[in-house]
């Protein structure tokens, strides 16, 4: 018997336990040997939900994605709190930060992103820190500051939200809008720094950020515009010294007990780049997610940037950067795992081995609650261009406010706000690729205020089904009581109706009542 | 007039030919009437003296002109009549000729879930022991499947209903999926009227359906997800009901296995991911869960809308894990169930028809199970054959090399019936002898090489098990015409010229003795029960759910005590959906090569019934009130769809994908999502749905995948108006465009 294929996992997040799952049934029969290394000393967990869980809204076990006992009975050897501090490649060993050599065949790499940290009086700068030390711990934030990236920041929050605390959001995207309207519907009192005029700045237009704006301030937000952060201030308490507030260029002073940075977040590449394999945003793979540099090396999830090697324009940049969300990762993680288990198993790789570089941007979904905002693809064009067929409806009294861009037939775009339902199919529509069955406009009939209401025909009208288990209409049954039947059972004798399940004894009745009398 | 045994009585108490509800009612016999009986509702615990149209006019068919009363022989391509000898004659020396030169499994077998449980029984007996051919299964495989696999896997057994259909009363919330019974089986809706008036009817269906319409007015609560995503809805729900703490922990910790793998694979479902998935916005999702939990009295109950799909087995799953982790199955007053929807579509899975089963819902490949049976029917074990091929697989075997030269249908009408119809009716035209059991020339037996006239259902005796696993008696209020015969007479020839080993009795009440003692000590349990003890307590309405061993009063609740895996506990099963394309495997026609110019969409393929009709329509398109209501098939669309496709209400639309193409008439209306298009599938030839729809299995149960079809919809243009006008433009070139039609014509115009 030929050795088990030795395979090594930097990263044990959500994207990386995917991997794993998808790997186990070649673990389980012994064709490859699984080493995993995480620098969180945690099992991996749903970092999409950190922000519930800072709140209170979650508990920890509800963050769980992966069966760790389960991987570990089926042979992977899971290290926590150790960090990948090396890669050789040409010796094919990872380095880790307890010292240890881990020889493998094949390498994935699941580093995943870290939170960018803004440049403020008052901060460190982190921006360039290279080495593989970057890789590991928490960023060396001052007290009261955090970037809710990780276990540790979650639970930093839950006393400030649990006392009613004041917590300052510097950032507006997507991901700082949940939390700030989260933190807020569980007793916090928030304000959210941004620049420009309107949150959501990369996934909404201005139209529908500033909906959006409107109903995080009707949710009790406080939204400081076009605010541009300069500093940050801390005052000294028996803890030591704890941020304080943010200086704002108009002079305004923030003041508040906790500053959570939402300000994107940047692929974490540094072990990579120090390995000398190809690098843009991220780590530059191809649609089989393997490196451009080392057959050896693949790269998933947050960290991974697929992009086709011919893709590099003159000046030697490849465009393009990791879509940051956990669809995609986890597509990816799942065809790494089938590649490798196609290897083993002496197979060509199938289709499932390999995702697709132009895989179609993401829609972009707000969680919150009542606060119904989804955007998708290229809604940017405005009403006036001619190059495409824009629609936009805003009905500013209810908070409600669409958009949809056509081209050549197809959704390109759309944004949603206030208007659950038409969100939700255009977002089918967007990711299926299929062109609207209908006119842009009949989607808005879906929220309308009576929409789950009866439906179009009266329903005491003549054509109305009146008894269901006999397809007996009110029609029909104001006719036999114009030829005589006076009593619900008459009814039911000529006409059937109410013969059933009985359930509609009552509007024969009515019927009876209205009925001129013969 | 051949003597028969008994005279019937004046009256019989039995119940409905259709659904499985099984409404009560006494058929008085009317010599002179317009039929021969006349059909009065009975108080019975499941309708409640109530009948809907189906069975009100279900008499009718007794007395239809086209009633076959003797067999058929396929001669020189014509159907003609002949003698029952004549006609077994020709069937055993076909069999026997085959069995000889390919092996018993070149000869198939094909049952249905409207058999009694006598029937179904003999069927399944006959194939084992007369044919010898492991290749027999029915076309419960089409409806029953996918909810008896994941029922088997999550509770040790197979119940639709896990208690008294009269459970359900009491409930203030009932979450529907993926069924209609306001048209399949109306007087069930009297059961969800507490649910209704507590305001807690929630309904999940893509079709705002006669059922959901009555969640309106504060009854209820209609989600809409696109077809195809019920799995994820039924994540999502479990996914709120974990992360809001309003699981029951303790039911979990003391009654299942497994709970932490699905809690697990749930966190992956967040509310807005299921939206995007599903279409069901967020605030519905989490009202539905909260909802539930909170609820007096919960039941989660599935249908075919959510089991007929390629992944229906891990749907069921998904919804027995929402009603594990609220803690309902199996606590007085709240549930799970299936809705069982064939007559006897609950016995029928029980007692051999399927193909890896012997009766008392036994294994066929269990050693132990088949000496149990083979000891019953006086035969050595090693004559049982093994496993054979579930019904979709089987229907494609038929004419293959290495396949089925000989199939025998009863109380199924695959040419309707089956997905792929093209690909049927290939397979029974390929097939050297087809032999159908019906009393009527359904659209298979018109493609038979021998046709056999049975008795139909106010004609004979046995017993049907209902969908709360309740059985009941049917019984005889008339003799069948001359020149007709039962299926158990039938099988029982058959088998004494084959020369078959073990007894062939042909009166109902003994052939149920020995399927009650065959299914001692399995799962379906019957041996407690008889004829004799189901009529003695007819008037007392004896509530005998199965298990009923010899000795036991029957089994109302299963699950009170304990689940039916050895260690008493519910399995949980984590399940996730397969990542999958938008349609099935690139099935679809390029939009522009089926429109010819003519605006298409590509819309998703429901299909499901109509009040009027049941299964493939054999029986109530026979029904002139019935035919008259629904004569035709409609395909409903939504107004926005059709207004864009330029079609108007009761306009001719062709559906149309790789496999085929139905033309139907447009049926207009705000209760279908818009992408997606609704079709019944009781209509044959070109109208039939199944034309369109692919055999695509689930790969556990064998379901075939009915509600998620790929089809391309357009106006049927008449094609001499449309020569006329587009030679007018081409002669107009330059004042095309004035009109919308002119456009599209001219459209085409430059196409071409």
């Amino acid at each position: 018997m030929t050795a088990p294929l030795r395979v090594v996992l930097i990263g044990y997040g959500p994207v990386g336990a995917r991997f794993i799952e998808e790997l186990l049934p070649a673990l389980e029969t012994g064709l490859v040997d699984l080493v995993v290394l995480g620098a969180e000393a945690e099992d991996a967990y749903n970092r999409v939900l950190l922000a519930e869980y800072a709140v209170g809204a979650t508990t920890r076990e509800r963050l769980e994605v992966t069966d760790t006992a389960a991987a570990r009975a089926a042979g992977a050897r899971i290290r926590l709190a150790e960090t990948a501090l090396e890669i050789d490649r040409e010796r094919r060993i990872v380095r880790t930060s307890r010292g240890d050599e881990v020889g493998y065949d094949r390498l994935v790499l699941a580093t995943g992103a870290r939170a960018n940290v803004p440049t403020l009086v008052g901060l460190p700068d982190t921006r360039r820190s290279h080495g593989a030390a970057a890789d590991s711990g928490p960023l060396p934030l001052p007290a009261g500051v955090i970037a809710l990236r990780d276990l540790a920041d979650a639970e930093a929050v839950a006393p400030v939200v649990a006392g009613g605390g004041r917590i300052v959001v510097l950032g507006a995207g997507v991901l700082g809008m949940e939390f700030a309207l989260l933190a807020a519907e569980h007793g916090a009192r928030v304000t959210v720094v941004h620049h420009g005029p309107a949150p959501m700045a990369r996934n909404l237009d201005e139209a529908g950020g500033r909906m959006l704006s409107r109903a995080a301030r009707e949710a009790g937000l406080g939204m400081a515009a076009h605010a541009r952060a300069e500093a940050i201030d801390f005052r000294d308490t028996d803890a030591g010294r704890v941020f304080d507030g943010v200086a704002c260029a108009d002079g305004t002073y923030l003041r508040g007990d906790l500053l959570v940075l939402s300000c994107g977040v940047g692929p974490r590449v540094e072990l990579a780049l120090a390995a000398g394999l190809a690098c843009a945003r991220g780590v530059l793979v191809d649609e089989g997610l393997q490196s451009w540099s080392d057959p050896h090396v693949f790269a998933i999830g947050d960290c991974a940037q697929i992009a086709d090697p011919s893709s590099v324009d003159r000046s030697g940049r490849v465009s393009g950067a990791p879509s940051g969300l956990i669809g995609p990762g986890w597509r990816q993680a799942a065809a790494v795992a089938a590649g490798l288990r196609a290897e083993v198993a002496g197979t060509a790789a199938g289709e499932d081995a390999a995702v697709s570089a132009h895989e179609r941007p993401t829609v972009v979904m707000l969680k919150a609650t009542g606060i119904d905002v989804v955007s998708g693809g290229d809604h940017l064009a405005e009403p006036w261009d001619a190059d495409a067929e824009v629609s936009v409806w805003v009905d500013a009294a209810r908070g409600a406010y669409l958009k949809t861009v056509i081209r050549e037939g197809l959704l390109a775009g759309f944004v949603a706000v206030g208007l659950p339902h038409a969100g939700a199919e255009l977002t089918l529509r967007f990711e299926s690729r299929s062109p609207l069955p209908v006119e842009p406009s009949a989607l808005l009939r879906l929220d309308a205020a009576d929409a789950d209401a009866a439906p179009v025909e009266d329903t005491l009208g003549p054509d109305a089904t009146v008894c269901w288990c006999n397809g007996v209409t009110a029609g029909r049954i104001t006719e036999a009581a114009a030829s005589g039947a006076c009593t619900v059972e008459e009814i039911g004798r000529c006409t059937r109706a109410g013969t059933g399940c009985g359930g509609c004894k009552g509007r024969i009745a009515a019927l009876l009542v209205a009925a001129p009398v013969a | 007039m051949t003597a028969t045994a008994s005279t019937p009585p004046a009256e019989a108490a039995t119940h409905c030919p259709y659904c499985a509800l099984q409404c009560a009612m006494t058929l008085t016999p009317t010599p002179q009437g317009p039929a021969p009986v006349r059909v009065e509702p009975r108080m019975f615990p499941t309708n409640r003296g109530g009948l809907c149209k189906k069975g009100w006019t279900s008499a009718e068919l007794l007395a239809t002109p086209d009633r076959l009363s003797t067999p058929l022989i396929r001669e020189a391509g014509e159907l003609r009549p002949a003698g029952w000898d004549e006609a077994l004659t020709r069937i055993v020396a076909q069999l026997q000729a085959i069995r000889r030169e390919d092996g018993a499994d070149a000869v198939a077998v094909f049952g249905g879930g409207g058999l009694t449980n006598e029937k179904a029984y003999q069927l399944g007996k006959f194939a084992r022991l007369a044919l010898g051919t492991s290749r027999i299964d029915y076309n419960g495989r089409f409806c029953m499947a996918s909810a008896a696999a994941a029922g088997n896997r999550a509770f040790g057994i197979d119940r639709g209903l896990p208690f008294p259909v009269e459970d359900l009363d009491d409930a203030d919330t009932i979450l529907l999926l993926g069924s209609n019974v306001a048209a399949t089986m109306p007087p069930l809706l009297g059961h969800l009227a507490g649910a209704r008036a507590a305001g807690g009817l929630i309904v999940v269906d893509p079709r705002r359906s006669q059922t959901v319409q009555l969640t309106a007015d504060g009854a209820g609560v209609h989600l809409q997800p696109v077809p195809g995503s019920d799995l994820v809805v039924l994540l999502g729900l479990t996914h709120i009901v974990l992360a809001e703490g309003l699981a029951d922990l303790e039911y979990l910790a003391s009654r299942t296995t497994g709970s932490d793998a699905v809690r697990r694979s749930v966190a992956a479902w967040w509310p807005e991911r299921v939206q995007a998935a599903t279409g069901v916005p967020v605030a519905q999702l989490r009202a539905v869960a909260r909802r539930l939990a909170g609820a007096r009295g919960a039941y989660v109950l599935t249908g075919r809308g959510v089991e007929q799909h390629a992944d229906g087995t891990d749907t069921v799953t998904a919804a027995i894990n929402l009603a594990l982790v609220l803690g309902l199955p199996g606590r007085r007053g709240s549930g799970y169930g299936t809705l069982t929807g064939q007559g006897n579509g609950q016995g029928g899975r029980e007692h051999g028809q399927k193909c890896d089963q012997l009766p008392g819902y036994r294994k066929i490949a269990d050693p132990g199970h088949r000496a149990a049976v083979a000891e019953v029917w006086g035969v050595d074990p090693a004559v049982l054959p093994g496993p054979g091929a579930p019904a979709v697989q089987l229907l494609g075997m038929l004419g293959a090399p290495g396949g089925v030269r000989a199939l025998l249908v009863h109380g199924a009408n695959v040419i309707v019936s089956g997905p792929d119809a093209a690909r049927t009716r290939a397979g029974l035209e390929a097939l050297d002898l087809l032999v159908v059991c019906d009393f009527v020339l359904s659209e298979t037996a018109a493609l038979a090489d021998v046709v056999l006239p049975v008795t139909q259902w106010a004609e004979e005796e046995g017993t049907m098990t209902n969908l709360e696993g309740r059985v009941i008696r049917r019984r005889r209020a008339l003799r069948a015409p001359d020149g007709v015969r039962s299926e158990l007479e039938i099988l029982a020839d058959l088998a004494a010229r084959l020369e078959a080993p073990s007894v062939w009795p042909t009166d109902p009440a003994v052939v149920f003795d020995e399927l009650a003692r065959a299914s001692a000590g399995g799962i379906a349990d019957y041996s407690g029960l008889s004829h004799a003890l189901l009529d003695a307590q007819l008037e007392a309405g004896i509530a005998a759910h199965w298990p009923y061993p010899a000795g036991s009063g029957g089994t109302p609740r299963l699950f009170e005590e304990r689940f039916w895996h050895a260690d008493g506990r519910a399995r949980m099963v984590a399940v996730r959906p397969r990542e999958r394309g938008t349609d099935d495997g690139h099935d679809v026609a390029s939009p522009e090569s089926a429109a010819a110019g003519r605006p298409a969409a590509q819309l998703t393929l429901v299909t499901g019934r109509l009040l009027e009709h049941y299964q493939s329509g054999a029986q109530t398109r026979r029904v002139p009130e019935l035919a008259d209501a629904q004569p035709r098939v409609q395909a409903e669309l939504h107004p926005a769809t059709a207004a864009r496709l330029g079609i108007a209400d009761g306009d001719p639309v062709v559906l149309r994908n790789r496999r085929g193409a139905v033309t139907a008439v447009a049926q207009l209306a705000e209760r279908i999502r818009m992408d997606t298009v609704f079709l019944p599938f009781h209509f044959p030839e070109d109208e039939c749905a199944n034309l369109l729809t692919a055999a695509v299995v689930d790969p556990i149960s064998g379901m075939p995948e009915f509600k998620r079809t790929a089809v391309t919809v357009t106006a049927a243009a008449p094609p001499l108006v449309t020569a006329t006008v587009a030679a007018t433009v081409d002669a107009e070139a330059g004042e095309a465009g004035e009109s919308p039609s002119a456009g599209l014509v001219s459209e085409r115009g430059v196409a071409a």
